[in-house]
């Protein structure tokens, strides 16, 4: 698997973390972008990436050891972006940036719905990238995935499709591994059946909210992330996405 | 916009919509028009045993006797005020605030990225050492006092320009009321600095904090370097700090056991005297609490190197211990184009090298002076095609 992913840092950053050799927390944002997310729904999405980005440069606890991913579903496929950039399928690069270097991806949205590839994918590169980690001695923290959509799954034509359904005793032995965390989240208008996808993905933690609150949705990334370093028990994560889910401010009390 | 109104000690404050910081079980509001306190409210309703745990503490001072200079701001966060809402409930409480620019968390003195974002040209080794004397004898002071810090890590420390430590979570703190004989245990912890027994479940402990004092203080001599990490040759693929901590797998001891993590500064940048602490602390002290070095151990020894830090005439913030014939920042930077201190952009390009000479005789020079010139000369063949 690494061989699709080996450890090639750019030359101007194998410096910069050459250094660092904290616990490791890879946390990747698998994104909808498909042609239902056109307009103000993306708009927000890529505000609030900005926003959530300076956050997590300020968080110097976070920033030690958060590496983040993003891969988006949309247009005519699937991809993996490394911060701004996205990879070509294939590319011998990571598509983990350090927290402290992550700038975010000036997404657009159109095309189809590849969900259950995105998931695949964004399993692919954790995996890999955990395999780079040990290679070097490096420990990692478990790791956090978060999809996000507002749809159903599609084939490349953009017809629902229940292909999705083969990743579902994965995901079941996956989470039961404790091999990630996988966050479902249903946002805008998704539908009852789109909220049943998300269920049977993520059967602890998977939401369907009003609008599109990405902002919180990225802060509760962020608190869970935190509670991860900590140590916190099964408990605390579920408490931060209930708090989340409830659409309360995560600072109410 | 402004946040909820609360009451401290029956004073009416508004506190800022958005908080500083939020975890699971609270989070921390500016409190507005008043810059120097913040308040901590609990997420669920606290119980009257925490009501009664804070008042208790707002009637210790703690640490009071101890002299200190105008510069140097508490070392605990104590509470100042119990927070109540309208109706007279428990909510949190205030305390003074520790926050940024001024005040930064331990973690940030571990990666040379922060180091230099946050500490500019401050944070070389002999600040790090200093900052090491500041925790054991907080530690020490604490223990003094009859206080157990419980959850005591690199996120709930905050130091600032001077190196000056002050601790912030203290509503977490382990104490027996002196009064009333009540114990009020720590049920925190934050499991990359929790001994064994604190893992398993056990009570927080002096012993259980001279653990975590040990892991913090090797982290801030190597500029970073946790002593658990690296992955065991013959673990599962999910292995952790806390596994190699619950396993007793420290490289600083047994470097075999494990693929050391690459980066590592070795060990040896620490002073014998306090290598042997960290040794103990990590190796026997692991399962037998009694075995680790006591956080007045780790102020003598740290005490007697404060006198004694070199500085490297080659590179800026390049200072350490006396036990070593050469700058081991050089040394390393040398083998590895890396420089632990100095960003790679902000050193001057060294002047044009003369003949290059045989990297061998660098290491087991016994000329202190060739040494330095020959590591100067690697320093130089090395980094400047990178410039």
């Amino acid at each position: 698997m690494s061989s699709e992913y080996p450890p090639t840092l750019p030359a101007e950053y194998a410096d910069i973390e050459f250094e660092n050799n904290a616990q490791r927390l890879p946390l990747v944002l698998c994104l909808d972008t498909s042609s239902s997310m056109a307009g103000p729904p993306i708009q927000t999405l890529n505000n609030a990436l900005v926003e959530w980005t300076r956050e997590l440069h300020d968080d110097v606890a976070l920033s030690y050891s958060v590496e983040v991913a993003v891969v988006t579903f949309g247009g005519q496929g699937v991809a993996a972006w490394r911060g701004p950039q996205p990879l070509a399928p294939g590319a011998p690069v990571s598509p983990f940036v350090p927290a402290h270097m992550f700038s975010p991806p000036q997404l657009g949205a159109a095309g189809v719905t590849l969900m259950t590839e995105a998931l695949e994918l964004s399993m692919h590169i954790v995996a890999a990238r955990k395999a780079e980690l040990r290679a070097s001695g490096l420990q990692y923290y478990r790791p956090q995935i978060c999809l996000v959509t507002d749809g159903l799954p599609t084939d490349g034509t953009g017809h629902r499709t229940d292909s999705w359904q083969r990743l579902v005793p994965v995901l079941e032995e996956e989470q039961r591994a404790r091999r990630f965390r996988l966050y479902a989240i249903g946002v805008g208008g998704i539908t009852d059946l789109g909220e049943q996808v998300l269920r049977a993905f993520a059967p602890t933690f998977n939401a369907r909210i009003q609008g599109f609150p990405f902002r919180e949705l990225l802060q509760m990334m962020s608190a869970s992330a935190n509670a991860e370093q900590k140590g916190a028990g099964d408990e605390v994560f579920e408490k931060i996405f209930s708090q989340f889910k409830t659409q309360r401010p995560a600072w109410e009390s | 916009m402004s946040g909820r109104t609360v009451f401290l000690d029956g004073r009416r404050v508004t506190l800022a919509e958005h908080p500083l910081k939020g975890g699971g079980q609270a989070a921390v509001f500016p409190v507005e028009g008043d810059d120097h306190t913040v308040v901590k409210l609990y997420r669920d309703r606290p119980g009257p045993d925490q009501e009664r745990r804070l008042t208790r503490m707002l009637a210790m001072s703690p640490l009071a006797a101890r002299p200190t200079d105008a510069s140097q701001p508490p070392e605990l966060a104590w509470p100042t005020a119990l927070a109540r809402g309208p109706e007279g409930e428990f909510l949190g409480y205030a305390m003074h605030r520790f926050g940024e620019p001024g005040h930064v968390q331990l973690v940030g003195l571990f990666t040379r990225a922060q180091r230099l974002r946050l500490f500019l040209d401050r944070a070389d080794w002999r600040f790090l050492l200093g900052v090491s004397w500041n925790l054991a004898f907080m530690t020490a002071r604490m223990h003094h006092d009859n206080l157990v810090i419980g959850d005591f890590s690199s996120s709930n420390v905050v130091v600032d320009a001077n190196g000056f430590v002050t601790f912030l979570d203290c509503d977490s703190i382990a104490f027996t009321d002196p009064v009333t004989g009540e114990a009020f245990p720590c049920l925190m912890h934050t499991t990359d600095y929790s001994s064994p027994e604190r893992q398993a479940g056990g009570p927080a402990t002096r012993a259980s904090d001279d653990f975590a004092l040990a892991v913090l203080v090797y982290q801030l001599l190597t500029a970073g370097n946790h002593p658990f990490g690296g992955v065991p040759h013959e673990s599962t693929s999910e292995s952790t700090v806390k596994d190699n901590i619950a396993a007793s797998v420290s490289y600083v001891v047994r470097p075999e056991l494990v693929v050391v993590p690459r980066g590592t500064v070795d060990p040896s940048v620490l002073p014998p005297e306090l290598l042997t602490l960290a040794r103990s602390a990590f190796g026997p002290g692991v399962h037998a609490p009694a075995a680790r070095p006591s956080a007045e151990a780790w102020l003598r020894a740290l005490d007697k190197e404060r006198a004694q830090v070199r500085v490297c005439p080659a590179r800026p913030l390049h200072t350490y211990g006396s036990h070593l014939p050469t700058c081991p920042w050089c040394t390393r930077a040398a083998t590895t184009g890396h420089d632990v201190f100095n960003g790679p952009r902000s050193v001057p390009v060294p002047t044009p090298a003369p003949p290059q000479q045989p990297a061998a005789a660098r290491r087991f020079s016994p000329l202190v002076g060739v040494a330095l010139l020959v590591a100067l000369l690697l320093i130089i063949l090395i980094v400047a095609p990178r410039l």
